[in-house]
């Protein structure tokens, strides 16, 4: 088998000095002049692969923080991502330069806890019953270079998701030690990452109910393995089928509070158009917000990529993924001819409701142009419009996306 | 209906058994910045070498959006002093946009 980083480097643009004429990359340093770069499908897209600590070769968002993306061949090769594939977002470059697992401590405290407590990693691994779960992390601002018009801020295209097979402890039966006090409305998460010059450490918080609902786990396992580093090692939180900006890394301080929590990445960042569907007419500003919750219903053919040629009057093993925020996909439709007509995809197993799933269909492409497309609705009847959606952050892109080969 | 979790009940002693092995300290050492600013006789270059990629790389500039107009970079760099506390002097500010703004916005040289 093709291991999928042989496959991206067939791809890859070889480095050159002609780079630095290139209008994306702007001044590239000596070491980039050697290093791959990798076109993304749209404008200004040019990316520079590289290898970070326990990462394979990854398309580079940025270098300080690290934010990395998946090349998308990895989705085709199974419903896990893995480990060295999974994508990497930081909001701060204030990352300790080495953490011992062993010294880790999370504080679990704030004004609406009657016993606040510290956790070591081994009271955490040994006093707590461990679960398991098969979750989709994804990126706020997964596809957000895809938006049109174009949008300001990380310029992704569909590589800021992952599936993983979780362990962990609920987070309700580590707070359940602190004795949560009637007045609790929210909770609060911060990692060892921080804010360089003081401001903007990434602090989050979900409300007490949901916190507290059995799903929200401390995660120390990825996949049979510790997580890396860059995922959040030695414990992140998992919040099953919500935006990954609530997966806190590093986790370190956990606190309880009798209040709304308003901080810059409460409020006014990570904030959608308070509205069914988190969309607004280009330009215009919406009237209310309210912060990024789930994940909406996505579906994506893994096994063409767009532009392929393949042989005509062949069979063609149509292969994809789908995904929700926690309903569970109960239908992928499949069409060949732009949406015109729509059939039904097999799905594959079932991992979870959380989890990546599988869906195939075989097509006979005649000589020609092929337009395909995929639509998944989850088991509450919700799907992804025909026509992409806008906000200005350029959150929650789910599209019906287009996949346009040629049989020849 | 809340379908369940799979929960996986592990002793201690049977996670050691499965043979998963625990490193206990990981170090994170990134490569070297590839992307630079793009050098500018414009002041606001040199402002923004010393006090912008001090904190993070290049990319947050260099891979915005060809649409990206010079409202969205004076916003950002009041974002970067205010939230973020970058040690940039109001009066460096408009410079900083200038020079953002020519060359990787909507007024870059076509």
């Amino acid at each position: 088998m093709t291991h999928p980083t042989d496959r991206l480097r067939r791809r890859f643009v070889a480095g050159g000095a002609g780079l630095l004429a290139g209008a994306g990359l702007g001044a590239l340093s000596r070491s980039a002049l050697a290093a791959t770069t990798f076109e993304q499908p749209f404008a200004n897209g040019k990316r520079l692969i590289e290898t970070f600590p326990e990462k394979r070769p990854m398309i580079v968002l940025t270098t300080r923080p690290p934010q990395l993306e998946t090349p998308f061949e990895v989705f085709n090769d199974g419903l896990i991502t893995p480990n060295d594939a999974f994508f990497v977002r930081y909001h701060n470059n204030g990352l300790p330069p080495a953490i011992d697992s062993d010294k880790h401590v999370i504080k679990i405290g704030g004004n609406a806890v009657g016993k606040p407590f510290e956790l070591t990693m081994a009271e955490l691994k040994s006093q707590f019953k461990a679960v398991e779960v098969v979750a989709v992390n994804q990126c706020s601002g997964n596809s957000r270079a895809l938006f049109t018009p174009r949008v300001t801020g990380g310029q992704l295209a569909n590589g800021a998701m992952g599936n993983a097979r979780w362990v962990g402890v609920p987070l309700k039966d580590v707070l359940a030690r602190a004795e949560l006090k009637s007045s609790a409305r929210q909770v609060t998460f911060n990692g060892l990452d921080f804010a360089l010059k003081g401001g903007g450490d990434l602090i989050k918080a979900l409300d007490v109910g949901h916190a507290m609902d059995g799903e929200v786990m401390l995660g120390y396992q990825m996949n049979g393995a510790e997580l890396p580093f860059l995922n959040g090692f030695p414990v992140r939180l998992i919040v099953p089928g919500y935006y990954g900006t609530y997966w806190v890394k590093h986790l370190s301080e956990i606190q309880v509070i009798d209040n709304v929590f308003n901080e810059f990445w409460m409020n006014p960042a990570y904030r959608i158009p308070d509205n069914a569907c988190a969309c607004v007419e280009p330009g215009v500003a919406p009237t209310a917000t309210r912060p990024i919750g789930r994940f909406d219903v996505r579906s994506f053919i893994t096994s063409l990529h767009n532009g392929q040629h393949v042989a005509a009057g062949r069979p063609i093993a149509v292969r994809g993924i789908a995904f929700d925020g926690g309903q569970g996909i109960r239908e992928v439709a499949f069409s060949t001819d732009g949406g015109q007509s729509w059939r039904e995809a097999r799905l594959g197993k079932d991992l979870g409701r959380y989890s990546f799933r599988e869906f195939t269909f075989g097509f006979q492409a005649d000589a020609g142009t092929h337009d395909l497309r995929v639509r998944a609705f989850n088991r509450a009847g919700a799907s992804q419009p025909m026509e992409a959606l806008w906000n200005a952050p350029g959150y929650m892109r789910n599209v019906v996306e287009s996949v346009v080969i040629t049989a020849a | 209906m809340k379908s369940k979790f799979l929960l996986a009940v592990f002793a201690v002693a049977g996670l050691g058994a499965t043979g998963l092995s625990f490193a206990t300290v990981k170090t994170m050492q990134g490569p070297p910045d590839s992307v630079m600013l793009t050098p500018s006789a414009l002041p606001g270059y040199a402002i923004a070498q010393g006090h912008c990629t001090g904190c993070h790389s290049a990319e947050y500039m260099a891979y915005q959006p060809p649409n990206a107009g010079r409202a969205y970079w004076d916003a950002t760099v009041h974002k970067m002093k205010k939230v973020f506390n970058a040690p940039v002097d109001d009066a460096d500010m408009p410079a900083i946009v200038d020079y953002l703004s020519a060359t990787y916005g909507n007024k870059q040289a076509k």
